[in-house]
């Protein structure tokens, strides 16, 4: 049996299929073509939104340095916590862009490795936000006091304090990776945190990049089938 | 029922090329039930795309490259996004009984074999057996005529090998 044998059965259903497939018009108007417009609406209204929330935070952020300039301790934690939000907006910016310029009636090679490079960017950047958010709320907790309610946190808590929760921080992260590599795919229930502990793993990475890797050896001359 | 020109001829051209969609949702669904779903994901996506169809491009051509792309992310998707999509059930495109004719053993073993390959060979052989010409495969996945070619080689060989080691 040969493929060109299989054809002349696809082919014949294809003309069952001419006579047979009918088109569900009342399903298409009531509720597809009015979701495609919804969900269209929605998707740009959360990116701009995830904008429009980190412009203030970074310009309060600004001020507080600049309030600060002379006091290297208040003004480091707030430049650190500047240069993540400024890199989240870069990254929400980039993705606002990419989004708007991909037509999905692009040749299906072109298309997918380019969606495949931006969900790359984006599990690393989900990464890097989920290790380092140990680390940042040392920082936060510094800034929010003085910015918030004018307190030194220094002076509040213990220097050695302060100090053991950042290495508490870089504990949890080699601890959090262990956890989500074992354990998230037990996490069936819930897709939401299986997402994220898959994340958090490099799993969902090391998948998106296996299949970047198959795209390419597709697209490559007589490559293997 | 629409007064929106637009909407009209995008239905219109969606009624005479509407087995793409069944083909291709009905290849790329390890589950039956997901059918729905990953259909009224091909046929949002062809309607948020219509405004930049351009007409010198066969609309066939554009609506394999939109189905198979929607088609592909879908098969990969971990989850399945319910936010956006109508419960399964009611189908977009539904089939008359006499139309059906699933009945046929050898299109049984063509969706075996259809199963067992990745998300692109298998939008190859879609494409193959829908009797597009190579340049017009080329065309539509971003790759060369020559490769189009060797690849469906390829698989003829490796089905001929599965037949003969099933036999």
């Amino acid at each position: 049996m040969d493929l060109d044998d299989l054809k002349q059965s696809w082919q014949q259903q294809d003309r069952k299929l001419d006579a047979g497939l009918r088109l569900n018009t009342v399903r298409l108007y009531v509720t597809t073509l009015k979701k495609a417009e919804t969900s269209l609406r929605r998707l740009s209204w959360f990116l701009w939104l995830d904008l429009l929330v980190d412009i203030p935070i970074v310009i309060w952020l600004g001020s507080f340095i600049a309030d600060h300039i002379a006091e290297p301790r208040f003004a480091l934690p707030a430049l650190l916590l500047d240069v993540f939000v400024i890199a989240l907006m870069g990254l929400g910016i980039r993705q606002l862009v990419a989004l708007g310029a991909t037509d999905p009636a692009e040749p299906v090679v072109a298309l997918q490795k380019r969606t495949e490079s931006l969900r790359i960017e984006r599990l690393r950047a989900v990464k890097l936000i989920l290790l380092a958010s140990p680390l940042i709320w040392v920082p936060m907790l510094i800034v929010g006091l003085k910015g918030f309610l004018g307190a030194d946190a220094y002076a509040i808590f213990d220097h050695a304090w302060l100090a053991a929760n950042v290495l508490l921080g870089l504990a949890v992260i080699p601890l959090a990776v262990w956890i989500s590599r074992r354990y998230a795919d037990r996490m069936q229930r819930s897709p939401l945190v299986q997402r994220v502990m898959r994340d958090l793993a490099g799993t969902n990475l090391n998948a998106a990049q296996d299949f970047l890797a198959s795209l390419s050896r597709f697209e490559e001359e007589g490559a293997a089938v | 029922m629409s007064t929106n020109p637009r909407q009209d001829r995008f239905l219109k051209l969606l009624d005479e090329h509407k087995k793409i969609v069944y083909k291709v949702a009905a290849s790329y669904c390890r589950n039956p039930a997901d059918r729905p779903d990953l259909e009224q994901e091909i046929v949002a996506q062809l309607w948020r795309s219509f405004g930049r169809y351009d007409e010198a491009y066969r609309f066939s051509t554009w609506m394999y490259r939109i189905a198979l792309n929607v088609a592909i992310s879908f098969y990969r998707a971990e989850t399945r996004r319910s936010r956006d999509t109508v419960p399964a059930g009611d189908s977009l495109l539904e089939i008359a009984a006499e139309g059906s004719g699933e009945t046929d053993g050898n299109l049984q073993i063509l969706r075996e074999m259809i199963a067992r390959l990745d998300e692109l060979d298998r939008a190859l052989v879609i494409l193959y057996l829908d009797g597009n010409r190579y340049d017009t495969i080329a065309e539509i996945l971003g790759i060369s005529e020559s490769n189009v070619g060797t690849k469906i080689n390829r698989i003829k060989q490796r089905l001929r090998r599965d037949v003969a080691r099933t036999a």
